[in-house]
């Protein structure tokens, strides 16, 4: 396990080497939150929808920084980088795991100020319930770092890589209750205004149930189910194993 | 003329090399209308949403798009391609004219069909109204081009750069009335409606929905947003030249 804090240390200096990405990021978020949320509470009546939409932009902002690990895998595989990589005294299972962990971290540390946020506007939750929070959004992030790179893994051509990527994004950002509520999404459904299939995708979206489940806790509303946990670790476990295989055996392969 | 028309074609053949990025653009414009913009419709009070959000939308492409330039231009300084766009038989003047013009019109190439979808969603009024708008937007288009070019030349760091086009992108669609009329900017907070009166969006949204007969929102009499546009194209259109031409001379851009 020595080699592993080592991976995680290099992957986190990287990340804040990303200021252009950083800076861009929290500016959109901050300005979702506090500006496009705040607007649309006047232009919502039945919820309140800076308080709905806090969550979601928390588990957004986890989203997009765990998936951030995909680009540079990719880019390592197509650059022929992990020679250096294979150079270094550090087993395969232990570079693979270092990477999918340090995405995952990356994506906590970038939601925490967040998740602050929330808990300075919708309330502090008790002790218990933060832990729940923390641990299934970790879990939560560890499924999405490792189907980022999944995908980087899966091909060399940085055009298909870009397209793949593009997709689970918007696929995983639209198709969820980060911006809208399920109730809303399955009524509109129903009417006909949106296929049926979205509808059931926006249920099992990890990023709903993420969302869903910090508002269970701090809004009350949907109520707390456990289904919501055992949904992220039936993405997130299998994921996070597969992608770790993926990596390792790419490193074996291109040897 | 003709050497102006070079580095035009030039410009849009570069930003057409980017097919993925416009792929990808395209794809979340199509999820922005058909998910973001159809459910949020259904939350909101405001009627006839769907076709607001449609049209402000079309403003936040063309607006993403024509940016582009500024991001070429600090790329080709990065990768000493300004060296032999010098050594080229084209005055600096027109090199600066032509890289202002292309960057509009190639942003405005791309997003035609995008509009032509939401058009043929919302429909269009009244014909000469849509004209004048169309034009309008031209001009908003070149407008922007400027000024990522007066950024992309003043900004020497690329960190700083890369920092203040991702804040800038950020705030600029958030604070304007791309995304909901202005009353409710007002009631969320007086501030972030005071400052979209200085926001040239804000002009170009309003325009393009008078142009479409969705006029149920409008903020500003359409010859005020026109005239502001116009402003708008001619002063960062000519900082822009002004500044792309003087930077090029002695190395200021490096």
């Amino acid at each position: 396990m020595t080699a592993i804090p080592y991976i995680i240390e290099r992957d986190f200096k990287r990340f804040f080497r990303y200021k252009w990405w950083l800076a861009g990021m929290i500016s959109m978020n901050l300005a979702d939150l506090f500006i496009m949320a705040l607007v649309y509470t006047k232009m919502i009546k039945f919820v309140d929808y800076f308080r709905f939409f806090a969550p979601g932009i928390t588990v957004t902002a986890l989203f997009a920084a765990a998936f951030m690990i995909g680009r540079e895998v990719n880019w390592e595989v197509r650059r022929d980088y992990y020679y250096y990589l294979l150079s270094l005294p550090v087993k395969h299972w232990e570079l693979a795991l270092g990477r999918v962990l340090s995405g995952a971290l990356r994506g906590m540390v970038y939601m925490f100020p967040l998740l602050l946020i929330d808990f300075a506007f919708l309330g502090i939750p008790p002790l218990s319930q933060t832990l729940i929070i923390l641990l299934t959004l970790f879990l939560l992030s560890l499924g999405i770092s490792g189907l980022s790179i999944t995908i980087a893994v899966s091909t060399n051509n940085f055009e298909k890589f870009a397209v793949m990527r593009g997709l689970t994004y918007y696929i995983l950002f639209f198709c969820s209750t980060v911006f809208y509520p399920l109730e809303l999404i399955k009524e509109i459904s129903a009417q006909g205004v949106i296929p049926p299939f979205l509808a059931v995708m926006a249920e099992i979206n990890p990023l709903s149930n993420g969302a869903d489940l910090i508002r269970s806790f701090l809004l009350g509303n949907p109520p707390f189910n456990v289904k919501l946990i055992i949904s992220i670790v039936v993405f997130s476990l299998p994921i996070a194993f597969i992608s770790s295989f993926a990596y390792a055996k790419i490193l074996r392969r291109q040897k | 003329m003709g050497e102006v028309l070079y580095v035009i074609e030039r410009d849009v053949k570069m930003f057409l090399n980017h097919k993925i990025l416009l792929f990808m653009r395209a794809l979340w414009f199509i999820a922005q209308i058909s998910l973001f913009g159809l459910i949020a419709s259904r939350m909101v009070i405001v009627p006839n949403y769907f076709e607001y959000y449609a049209a402000g939308i079309t403003i936040t492409i063309l607006y993403s798009t024509a940016v582009f330039i500024g991001y070429d231009i600090y790329e080709e300084a990065e990768h000493g391609i300004v060296e032999y766009l010098l050594s080229l038989p084209i005055s600096r003047k027109k090199l600066a004219i032509g890289r202002s013009i292309g960057g509009g019109l190639r942003s405005f190439i791309y997003v035609a069909p995008l509009m032509g979808i939401v058009l043929a969603l919302i429909g269009i009024r009244n014909p000469i109204n849509f004209l004048l708008a169309f034009f309008s937007l031209f001009l908003f288009a070149f407008g922007v081009a400027g000024m990522s070019i007066t950024v992309a030349m003043g900004v020497k760091s690329a960190d700083k750069f890369d920092i203040l086009m991702g804040a800038l992108d950020a705030l600029i669609v958030r604070l304007s009335t791309v995304m909901y009329p202005k009353a409710f900017m007002e009631q969320a907070n007086p501030f972030y409606s005071e400052l979209a009166n200085f926001n040239p969006l804000t002009f170009a949204s309003e325009l393009f929905r008078w142009g479409a007969g969705i006029e149920q929102y409008l903020a500003f009499s359409p010859l005020l947003s026109a005239l502001v546009i116009m402003f708008f194209f001619s002063i960062f259109t000519l900082i822009g030249i002004i500044f792309y031409e003087r930077r090029l001379e002695g190395g200021g851009w490096q």
